[in-house]
């Protein structure tokens, strides 16, 4: 299961996917986070454990001091005792100390006076002190049995030519005469022999027994303070103590090492260097236990905050994929205001954009497309009508009625240029011929009231406009603005930089500004038909040219309308794009 | 990343932490050892004792006892045993001696302590005629009193009542004699068994050979404390202690508590000497041990009357304590009903209480009280305060009369080389 996962996981760490993004993001953030922190780890383990090295080197090293400075007090504080009672005793002035029990009085008074002596010399420490002599009676206290000093081990292994001072070491007191007492403290012995071959004490020996209660209680707490392993060996190489613990001497023991002033004992604390090292061992385990936890930590939220990350960043990508199989209603939720919110906002706008544009694309085709329709629907059979028409004229022509012959012509020549709906622009020229036909008609129809003014110059009528656009102008100035035909109409076309500006100018009936708002707003349904035609015109012109092109109408009610449209110029192309009737 | 920020302070500080926590340990070894110096509001007072073992378990109990009933005060219970004389030469010369202690010897330290009369006389609660006459006799020097009574002793002869029975001896009886004594020492002797009549102390303290010595009409020095020759060395003297001698020497006594002897109680408590002298202090453990054990008064010899000596131990209080008034409050608790009730070891001071455990009609203790009626005369020690160093030269004395010296001989060269201390 485990494994499992862990290959998926490495398949996806290794594979090129999307989502090495968030992988190269979590390593980046791993790599910043990991280098300070571990380096901080290891620097601060290396100088800890180092400092501690020491300061715990120099503790074992004062503690061994101090354990040899009490030993080194205590052996001194005996040997100085030893040497007293040794001086006392060569006195030659106390010859009635002999080697046998005192019976006598004066024996008895120089015992006392010996023995009070020792008393004197009694520390708080003292556990005894003793001059045994060859017959085994002995000085001191009354509570030693000689037959029990064989319970000192060291006691029988005491060369008997020994000459100074002999340590007997540590061994329990338990030498006393009285059965009862039953405590037998931990001493620390020293018997030195007397030689003196003339005097009475030749082959005595002085006994001293100091409490080492305290001092074994020292080496003890040394040992479980510092787990330390001690050994105090005598010069001939006895071992006097000995630490419980066993332990199997190693080079690479720490070793701590005193030698005694008063009789060259050696006190050596061996310490295993595992714990030794067992302090900084701790601060290590402890900083690598942090250090993964960091570890983790910092993948944990680096995983979870580059995922984050390219989430978004993946759902972008699927929006716009989305988008890209039309689903054009797709719109990002704007998290946050960073980089990737902006990203998210821009993205929506764009597809927002796109929308309205394909929308208005659509809108554009499909009026084009009912155009066409229309179109089909007029040119059913243009020939028919002209042939029709051109039948009536003659019939006219015929019966001698000139004016409907006048009338047929003229419209005839303006459905031409009405139902030639293979050019959709044609040369200015022609528009206006086409307006002259139109303008007969409506002379014809309502006899000479009205006036018309052309200001054009010659070379301008080359240019192109659109198919039909002045001829419903025109109507609408009939229709609406004159009452009977009658009025004056002014067409002026002027170059104006690259463009031409052709102004229609009437003195009709004018509409309201209401009325002229409404002029321009596209609707299915217009009330009446004015208006169409200057929309269409407009329409055609800003289809043509562009929107910045087309017609602006200024009109006051009862004083006349005023058109002005406005487009480049254009001229005809040579290949006969449009043609000259 | 921010987060990752306060993850590295986080993991900064918790490393920082460890490893202080780590070398914390290293150093903090010594601070200990600051707690002896006594915090403010508990009051310590120091006592200090000779004695050891269960005595000394009891003197502790009472200690607590008082700690107990007096909040924010602790009692320092200091055992000096053998050390004792030593000690308290050491703590009054430096003038740092215990506040309240056990004493006997008032000629030799009475400077050193404080005189209690007006303390004794203010406090009626103390209820000083419940004592037993005569005790406070120990404690005066030129009429100051330095000690309250705390437990006395006189001495008994002991007899082991097996012994007799399997002997076919009838028991000793109150009003017998040394004479007696030394017969039926004679008869219980069986050295096969090595069993003897008697024990006899290698080491005496002269002090408890006073009763004997008065028994027989003799004294170590004259009543006015001025002369030791014709006292000492008197007739009485040597006699009464040439006694002990002669019977160690003819086998009916043995050696005691000498270099390489058992001490005399344990000798009676394996049952192998069959009257033993003492004070009351062995009775418990002579019990203990499963003996079956008699007491009766001393022998007397023949015509003449018999004296006892007393033992007595007082508590004092040190001139140069601090909180006397304390120590005061504790003496008295160590002589109350209570307390003495507590202490086996000793009998009891105060005459209601002995009355009200009925201890004068036991016939174990009876001869205790019957002894203390004879303890009339002045030990040497309050007559002359030099007496411990005439005692040096009569301690050896009677050491070796003991070992066999002739008691006459000895004691003259003893009182010759001890004249030198009463001028």
């Amino acid at each position: 299961m485990k494994v499992q996962w862990l290959q998926r996981f490495y398949r996806r760490i290794l594979s090129g996917s999307y989502r090495s993004i968030r992988t190269k993001l979590l390593f980046c953030f791993l790599i910043v986070t990991l280098i300070p922190l571990l380096s901080l780890g290891a620097l601060s383990y290396y100088q800890s454990a180092r400092m501690i090295n020491s300061q715990f080197g120099k503790y074992g090293e004062n503690a061994v001091a101090q354990l040899e400075q009490q030993t080194n007090s205590s052996l001194s504080r005996m040997k100085q005792m030893s040497e007293t009672i040794y001086s006392y005793l060569m006195d030659p002035a106390r010859t009635d100390l002999g080697n046998r029990a005192p019976v006598t009085y004066n024996e008895i008074i120089e015992k006392n006076d010996f023995e009070a002596l020792l008393t004197s010399l009694r520390t708080d420490l003292t556990a005894g002190i003793y001059i045994i002599t060859p017959s085994g009676y002995y000085y001191g206290e009354n509570n030693l049995d000689v037959n029990k000093l064989g319970n000192i081990p060291a006691w029988k292994a005491k060369p008997a030519s020994y000459q100074g001072t002999y340590w007997l070491g540590f061994y329990m007191q338990n030498h006393a005469s009285s059965s009862e007492s039953d405590s037998s403290p931990p001493v620390l012995g020293l018997a030195m022999p007397i030689h003196n071959s003339n005097g009475t004490h030749d082959g005595s020996t002085i006994l001293i027994e100091e409490n080492a209660q305290e001092l074994l209680h020292m080496y003890r707490l040394f040992e479980e303070d510092t787990k330390a392993h001690l050994t105090i060996k005598a010069p001939d190489g006895r071992i006097v103590y000995k630490s419980a613990s066993a332990i199997t001497p190693k080079d690479s023991d720490i070793i701590w090492k005193r030698t005694l002033a008063v009789n060259q004992w050696t006190i050596e604390a061996r310490l295993p260097s595992k714990a030794f090292y067992q302090s900084s061992g701790i601060i290590r385990s402890n900083t690598i236990i942090v250090a993964v936890i960091s570890c983790i930590l910092a993948f944990g939220l680096a995983y979870i905050f580059s995922s984050h990350f390219t989430s978004r960043i993946r759902t972008l990508k699927d929006s716009m994929q989305k988008v890209s199989f039309g689903k054009l209603d797709t719109r990002m939720p704007v998290e946050g205001r960073d980089e990737l919110g902006s990203l998210d906002m821009s993205f929506n706008r764009m597809v927002s954009g796109v929308q309205t544009l394909i929308q208005e694309v659509e809108q554009s085709e499909r009026l084009k497309k009912e155009a066409e329709l229309r179109a089909f629907h007029y040119q059913i059979n243009p020939h028919l009508l002209f042939n029709t028409l051109n039948s009536i004229q003659w019939k006219a022509r015929l019966e001698g009625a000139e004016d409907i012959r006048q009338m047929l012509y003229h419209l005839t020549m303006v459905l031409e240029g009405n139902l030639d709906i293979s050019q959709e622009l044609i040369t200015l020229g022609r528009e206006l011929r086409m307006i002259e036909h139109f303008l007969k008609i409506q002379e014809i129809r309502y006899g000479a009231v009205f006036h018309y003014e052309l200001h054009c110059r010659e070379e301008l009528k080359q240019y192109l406009i659109p198919r039909m656009t002045l001829q419903p102008l025109f109507e609408n100035i009939f229709f609406h603005g004159f009452t009977d035909g009658i009025g004056v109409i002014e067409l002026d076309v002027k170059e104006e930089a690259e463009e031409l500006l052709l102004t229609i100018r009437d003195n009709g009936a004018g509409m309201t500004a209401e009325k002229l708002e409404h002029l321009f707003t596209a609707g299915p349904k217009r009330r009446g038909r004015g208006g169409l035609g200057v929309q269409n015109a407009d329409q055609k012109f800003k289809l043509h040219f562009g929107p910045q092109y087309g017609l602006t109408v200024y009109s006051t009610k009862g004083e006349g309308t005023t058109i002005i449209i406005r487009w480049p110029q254009k001229e005809e192309r040579s290949d006969g794009y449009s043609q000259e009737n | 990343m921010k987060k990752r920020i306060s993850l590295i302070v986080l993991a900064t500080t918790m490393m920082v932490s460890v490893l202080s926590a780590c070398g914390g340990s290293g150093g903090s070894t010594d601070t200990a050892g600051q707690g002896e110096s006594g915090s403010n509001g508990t009051k310590t007072l120091r006592f200090a004792t000779w004695d050891t073992g269960d005595t000394l378990k009891i003197e502790q109990d009472i200690a607590k006892k008082f700690e107990a009933e007096h909040p924010g005060t602790k009692v320092q219970v200091e055992a000096y045993a053998d050390g004792f004389d030593q000690k308290m030469a050491a703590g009054f010369g430096a003038g740092n001696p215990p506040d309240v202690m056990y004493m006997w010897d008032f000629p030799t330290y009475h400077q050193s302590l404080e005189p209690l009369d007006s303390f004794a006389e203010k406090d009626k609660d103390l209820n000083i005629d419940d004592f037993y006459k005569g005790l406070f006799n120990y404690g005066k020097i030129d009429g100051k009193l330095y000690g309250i009574p705390a437990g006395f002793t006189t001495r008994v002869v002991y007899y082991n009542k097996k012994l007799f029975d399997t002997a076919g001896i009838p028991y000793p009886k109150d009003g017998w004699t040394w004479s007696e004594f030394q017969d039926i020492a004679q008869k219980l002797t069986d050295k096969s068994k090595k069993q003897y009549g008697f024990g006899v102390r290698a080491e005496n303290d002269t002090y408890d050979l006073q009763g004997l010595v008065w028994s027989n009409g003799g004294s170590f020095i004259s009543p006015d404390g001025k002369t030791i020759d014709g006292y000492m060395n008197s007739k009485e003297t040597a006699e009464s202690i040439q006694m002990f001698g002669d019977m160690v020497k003819n086998g009916s006594a043995v050696l005691t508590g000498g270099k390489g002897q058992q001490s005399g109680d344990d000798i009676f408590k394996a049952g192998k000497i069959a009257m033993w002298e003492s004070g009351i202090w062995p009775l418990e453990s002579f019990k203990k041990a499963g003996i079956d054990v008699g007491t009766v008064e001393m022998p007397a010899f023949p015509g003449k009357p018999l004296k006892g000596v007393l033992a007595e131990s007082a508590l004092s209080i040190a001139k140069d304590s601090k909180q006397k008034d304390l120590a005061w409050e504790f003496i008295k608790f160590y002589v109350s009903d209570e307390s003495i009730k507590m202490r086996v070891a000793d009998l009891p001071v105060r005459q209601s209480v002995v009355t009200e455990l009925k201890k004068d009609q036991d016939p174990l203790y009876k001869p205790y009280y019957t002894m203390l009626e004879r303890s009339d005369n002045t030990p040497a020690f309050l007559l002359n305060p030099k007496w411990n160093e005439v005692n040096r030269q009569l301690s050896a004395a009677v050491e070796a009369v003991m070992h066999g010296s002739n008691a006459q001989d000895v004691l003259n060269q003893a009182v010759k080389d001890s004249e030198r201390y009463m001028k």
